[in-house]
């Protein structure tokens, strides 16, 4: 259908619309007319990205000199499938509408491990492994020396793409990553490269958040990207950590060594160097001098050795004379390294600031902050000059030298910790030096201040005033969407007592206790009795789920369940949990049969984030206790403080947000969309408490009355079987229509704008 | 003797049946036993007939086979051979062991169908009532034409039969019971035994190697649920347990499966992340724990435990996965896309396939839940309100008799419609409901409904086409006649006798012009 959003024309490849999703487009649209940043949630399963995406198409078909590109990032690959997928769907009913030939280009863009078509480097498993071959093949010297050197075995597709595709625009089309694939095997092109180069006037950009987040990447992929472009951050909730983590470094012993090895060969290679071809070094000497840091010609592909944040200024700067000459640089990360592993020889655990941290190696070893500056861009240039050919093995040292930079160049937001040991097993020493960043603000700041919209959305963001502030930005929208339902679907549940009235809680003091633990057994044993389909069980840390289980077992809980239910239980392992959950998979394509409790833990479930999967049998999820992270942890400790002095929040406002949004995110699966419905138990009496329940999504707080808070399991049950019963029922679209799904002469009438207006609040 | 040609697989001396003497004989397809000095069988039963076989428990005086027959007869062997009464017991228990699943495959399929059909449809099992057990047609001949009728969508189920999975509870199904004495005891049947094997092949490859060679089949499953791999939590024992070669052969196994890799990309956990960290980045602490050296043999344990559970769950869902599932999986990544972006709802002519019900009970469907009111319960002020508002509305309220018809037209309507009455006339039928008592009613239904059937397979012989079909014709006739005799011709009188009215002449009439239309048809045939 055609929209008329505020004015703009906007195509709806769907012959019917959500209210919320109207909603959304308006917001949207007010944010991109004021040039602006938003901060949007809307439930998953409502049509967030397709909402997006032809809101964003339409204004830049309508006002293409003011926003010329939008840039999708995603989490995962298979998200960056599905926009991509949407996109094609998008675009094929533009063209079915205006009968124009499509002139937009929309590609996806991944790692070389999921892009490349060289039959031997593809065919490796790990994407480290790819890129390092990959490497060693396209690397610009590797390249200079087939020139003289014809057997120097070399990428005969980025060869091509280097000759002809660069100058040669991909046809306008919506390319997926296999698309992509296919279009470079047809011209012999190298589609990852192509790709990259391609992104600069592509219309649409889909890839994932560290091509725009992570500096190292950043710098590389993103760097010339226009800045009348449209951000968008879907699937927002987790950004604050991915920004710290891309900021954060962490050195072992083990790293330490290996940098040892890397430092060793850099001398061998220096010394046999200057025997043979002086000369050389000589050049690289001029060239510091002069402060051309990099001839940019082949930069790009010598991804690995990029610095990982400077300044704009050091560039302009010469490298200082103390690192210029080669022995005097390698003989100067002999002195850091030194330093570093005097640093780890200590019993007891130190934190220190950046700057005291300065102090300390000028007082020690007389390092200026200055070279330490340049280090990661004295190696690059370096590793380039002695023609190193497989980068993956200095590995150490740049991150050392990542390390170095790093340092020397934030005074604040960064802390320093270095524990002997781990705390589980004081008796053994494995000192641990994090260099950890606390100000997720650093990492995201040159993107907000770049590119004129940045839009973060994701379907649980709630409390929403909390990321514009520890992302330090100021957003023109913030606004959260209901879910209109014609029934409701989801029936959100907290039961904080056993049937002996014991209360059900994850705290510390308690969670061992063994009458916690059997209620939680029941409570899983009674659900998969009525649950017609899969239930998703979620732990908040992996070793609390091993116990727990274990303690099932002997009790004999595990064995009741299987009469219900299958039973899969997530692994440390990623491999053999993929492996078990594609099992399941086919057993569910196979017979329809969905019997399947999936039990996992909280935290690996959020690093994989792997939503998909979970979709499918998500009938029930049950959240037993409050996943809290690790409170005793240094480095969370720190963070904490740091937002306190910094941003004024709350260690424990934060605390429970952080929790909350998990929990809000597992729960969330188990909708998929409107027709769908499931189960939310939340089992944990804390999470009756109000400053709990008002942090959960306010399209979850909705549903979650005073009857269904503080229940015992038999009131669980009993609610539960009532629901499951009722949603049941045949559903079918008359139902919806003109509550939660509206035709275009429904969505034209007065009152339903009223209505619509409602549903959108700050 | 008939029985001299068939194959003797064992014969048994000194069996005692009856508390006589005699020999056990198994043959190829049956089992026969005869008494001492006798040339004949006076027990003889198909495998085919057996249901199953029980045997006496080990420390009992006498030794002795029961044979328990689908008709519910069962017979008892006694085995009086006072040296080797065990083992002979044991020979004829383990090759019955082996004959009789072969045979109640073959057999049993379809005397179960018809019971099934029999015990869903109750209106068929009247009709075998009436029409097989009062001998007016044998079985045969009543299944004949019955189970053709079905052969079209049994075959279609035969075609895909869906290959039965296994519980995914067998295990916990096995309890053991103690014998009172510090012991254990657990019952095995076939099933659970399959069940075992499927799940886990390693154990049905020791099996193979070492029963009966090694040890017997007893033995064998007491190690069996004796050792660490069974109750795999407990702490390993020794080498000498023969299944610590299983536990290493399924993790071989599961490994084979995780380096194969995951062909399905949408719960590819390894490849779900774009772009990882590299290693040392991040503030995620690096997992050095998982190195086993460091942890404690709880640990260890415990994951042995979710190791096992995951492994049992992925192993009985493979029981029933195709593979050829696995292997288009892969091609079907596409359509999943599709799938995961769809949103039906929106989508304008949703033309969503459905899949129609195929109820074979349909009573037990329509009784299911009862949907349940909605849940707006109204508030007592609420109840008050309208309450008062009725009493309101009847205070005021007016009969407009204007609009109303008059009297008179009125009660000449009512004299039409009673009994008598000009638009009451020739209802006089109905009243045989009330004449008639429900034992008769009911009979007279289900002689409606034999006659209906015997005439069904009397007209579904024409056109007579086949010497074969004209015999049944005859057979038919002759059938129709019997039933005439046996089952009408009582009813008839047995009626006229009670009730001296015409109320049974309708039946009687459809009746004699059906046997009319019946003379017709044979003589224009003949």
């Amino acid at each position: 259908m055609k929209l008329n959003i505020d004015g703009l024309l906007v195509c709806f490849p769907y012959d019917y619309i959500y209210p919320e999703q109207y909603s959304y487009m308006l917001e949207l649209k007010r944010t991109l007319d004021a040039k602006g940043h938003g901060v949007l949630e809307m439930p998953s399963g409502t049509g967030k990205t397709i909402s997006l995406l032809s809101l964003i198409v339409a204004y830049q078909k309508a006002y293409p000199l003011e926003v010329t590109k939008l840039i999708y990032c995603s989490r995962t690959v298979p998200e960056i499938e599905k926009v991509v997928e949407e996109l094609k769907k998008l675009m094929d009913y533009y063209t079915k509408q205006t009968e124009a030939k499509n002139d937009f280009l929309a590609l996806a863009l991944s790692s070389r491990k999921n892009l490349c078509i060289h039959p031997e480097v593809s065919s490796l498993r790990f994407g480290k492994e790819v890129d390092g071959k990959c490497h060693s093949l396209t690397a610009s010297y590797i390249r200079a020396q087939h020139h003289c050197n014809p057997s120097q075995p070399v990428c005969q597709f980025y060869e091509e793409f280097d000759a002809v595709g660069r100058q040669v625009l991909i046809p306008p089309g919506i390319y997926n990553l296999n698309d992509l694939k296919d279009f470079g095997r047809r011209k012999g092109w190298c589609p990852y490269f192509l790709a990259r180069s391609s992104i600069l006037h592509a219309n649409i950009v889909v890839y994932s958040y560290n091509y725009l987040l992570d500096p190292k990447i950043a710098d590389l992929v993103s760097k010339e990207l226009a800045k009348k472009s449209v951000v968008v951050f879907d699937e927002a909730h987790n950004i604050d950590n991915v920004c710290i983590d891309s900021m954060s470094v962490n050195i072992t012993r083990r790293t330490l060594d290996r940098c040892q090895t890397n430092v060793e060969t850099l001398q061998n290679t220096i010394s046999r160097i200057k025997e043979t071809d002086a000369a050389k070094l000589q050049e690289e000497y001029r060239r510091l001098v002069e402060g051309l840091t990099e001839a940019n010609v082949a930069r790009e592909t010598d991804m690995y050795l990029s610095n990982p944040v400077l300044p704009d200024e050091i560039l302009q700067e010469a490298v200082p004379g103390s690192i210029r000459t080669a022995e005097h640089f390698v003989g100067f990360m002999k002195r850091f390294l030194e330093y570093l592993k005097a640093r780890l020889r200590i019993h007891h655990v130190v934190q220190e600031s950046t700057p005291q941290f300065l102090k300390d190696i000028y007082e020690k070893v007389c390092i200026d902050r200055k070279p330490l500056r340049f280090c990661a861009e004295r190696l690059r240039s370096l590793l380039r000059t002695l023609e190193i050919a497989d980068i993956a093995d200095f590995s150490a040292i740049t991150l050392i030298s990542h390390f170095a930079t790093l340092v020397s160049t934030y005074n604040k937001g960064f802390t320093i910790i270095i524990e002997p040991f781990e705390d589980r097993t004081p008796t053994i020493a494995n000192p641990v030096l994090h260099f950890s960043c606390m100000d997720p603000s650093i990492a995201i700041k040159p993107v907000f201040g770049r590119f004129q919209s940045v839009i973060i959305t994701s379907g649980t963001l709630s409390p929403l005033d909390i990321y514009p502030r520890i992302l330090d930005f100021r957003p023109v929208t913030v606004a959260s969407f209901t879910m209109t339902l014609a029934r409701t679907c989801l029936c959100p549940l907290i039961v904080g007592r056993g049937n002996d009235q014991v209360a059900m809680t994850s705290k510390f003091e308690t969670r061992e206790d063994f009458a916690v633990i059997r209620n939680y057994g029941n409570l899983l044993l009674e659900m998969s009795a009525i649950v017609p389909d899969g239930i998703v069980a979620f732990f908040t840390s992996y070793i609390y789920m091993e116990n727990i289980v274990a303690s099932w077992y002997e009790q004999g809980i595990l064995e009741n369940i299987q009469r219900n239910k299958l039973i899969f239980i997530e692994t440390q392992d990623a491999a053999e949990t993929s492996m078990a959950l594609m099992l399941n998979k086919n057993k569910i394509s196979a017979n329809g049969v969905r019997n399947i409790i999936l039990i996992k833990c909280k935290r690996l479930f959020i690093s994989f984030s792997f939503q998909p999967p979970v979709h499918h049998y998500g009938r029930a999820v049950i959240v037993f206790g409050v996943p809290y992270v690790y409170t005793q942890s240094r480095i969370l400790k720190a963070r904490l403080e740091y937002l306190r002095d910094q941003f004024q929040i709350r260690e424990n406002d934060f605390l429970t947000f952080d929790a909350m949004r998990h929990a809000a995110q597992c729960v969330g699966r188990a909708i998929r969309g409107k027709t769908d419905y499931g189960l939310m138990i939340f089992a944990d009496k804390r999470y009756a408490r109000a400053d709990k329940r008002g942090k959960l999504p306010r399209w979850i707080q909705e549903h979650l009355t005073d009857g269904s808070l503080n229940l015992t399991i038999d009131e669980t049950v009993q609610l539960g079987k009532h629901f499951l019963r009722q949603m049941a029922q045949p559903f079918r679209q008359e139902d919806q229509l003109g509550l939660s799904l509206l035709t275009l002469e429904q969505l034209q009438s007065e009152d339903m704008l009223q209505k619509i207006a409602q549903i959108a609040q700050a | 003797m008939a029985s001299l040609s068939e194959e003797v697989l064992l014969v048994v001396k000194r069996v005692r049946q009856r508390k006589q003497d005699g020999t056990l004989y198994l043959m190829a397809e049956r089992i026969a036993w005869g008494p001492e000095g006798k040339d004949r069988f006076t027990v003889s039963h198909l495998y085919a007939d057996i249901r199953c076989q029980k045997i006496s428990p080990d420390g009992k005086a006498k030794i002795q086979l029961q044979l328990v027959l689908h008709t519910g007869e069962s017979t008892t062997f006694h085995f009086a051979n006072e040296s080797t009464a065990l083992k002979d017991r044991d020979a004829t228990k383990e090759l019955l062991q082996q004959l009789l699943p072969k045979f109640k495959k073959k057999a049993n399929k379809e005397l179960e169908e018809k019971n099934r059909m029999l015990q869903e449809d109750p209106v068929l099992f009247q009709l075998y009532k009436d029409l097989v057990v009062s001998q007016v047609i044998s079985a045969e001949e009543f299944w004949a034409n019955r189970l053709s009728l079905n052969s079209v969508e049994h075959s279609l189920s035969n075609n895909n039969k869906q290959e039965v999975g296994i519980s995914a509870a067998f295990l916990a199904d096995i309890r053991p019971q103690t014998d009172g004495c510090n012991g254990l005891r657990y019952n095995l049947t076939t099933d659970i035994i399959e069940s075992i094997f499927r799940t886990y092949p390693t154990v049905k490859q020791k099996y193979a190697e070492n029963v009966p060679h090694n040890m017997t089949e007893k033995e064998f499953w007491t190690r069996f649920f004796q050792s660490h791999y069974f109750h795999r939590d407990r702490i390993n024992t020794g080498l000498q347990d023969i299944f610590s070669e299983c536990a290493k052969e399924d993790e071989k196994g599961l490994k084979s499966m995780v380096t194969q890799g995951v062909k399905n990309p949408m719960v590819d956990l390894l490849s779900l992340e774009d772009k990882t960290l590299d290693e040392g980045y991040g503030t995620a602490t690096v997992p050095t724990t998982s190195n086993s050296s460091n942890k404690s043999l709880r640990e260890n344990s415990n994951s042995a435990i979710i190791k096992r559970f995951n492994h049992h769950s992925a192993m009985v869902s493979k029981a029933y996965t195709p593979l050829d599932i696995l292997t288009s999986l892969f091609v079907a990544f596409q359509v999943k896309l599709q799938e995961a972006i769809e949103y039906d709802d929106l989508q304008g002519d949703s033309g969503r396939k459905t899949i129609s019900l195929n109820l074979k009970k349909s009573d037990r469907y329509s009784h299911g839940p009862i949907p349940l009111q909605s849940q707006h319960y109204s508030t007592s002020q609420d109840i008050i309100n309208s309450i008062s508002i009725i009493q309101h509305e009847m205070r005021s309220y007016k009969p407009r008799l204007t609009q109303v018809m008059s009297s008179s037209a009125a009660s000449s309507a009512i004299t039409a419609l009673s009994p008598g009455g000009v638009l009451m006339q020739g209802g006089g039928q109905q009243t045989i409901n009330q004449l008639v008592p429900t034992d008769v009613q009911s009979e007279l239904k289900h002689l409606y409904t034999a006659a209906g059937e015997l005439l069904r397979h009397f007209w579904s012989c024409f056109p007579v086409s086949t010497p074969f079909l004209e015999e049944k014709v005859v057979k038919m006739k002759s059938n129709l006649e019997k039933f005439q005799v046996m089952k009408l011709r009582p009813f008839q009188e047995k009626i006229q006798r009670q009730y001296l009215s015409t109320s049974v002449r309708p039946q009687n009439i459809f009746w004699g012009g059906n046997a009319g239309i019946w003379q017709n048809g044979k003589c224009s045939k003949k």
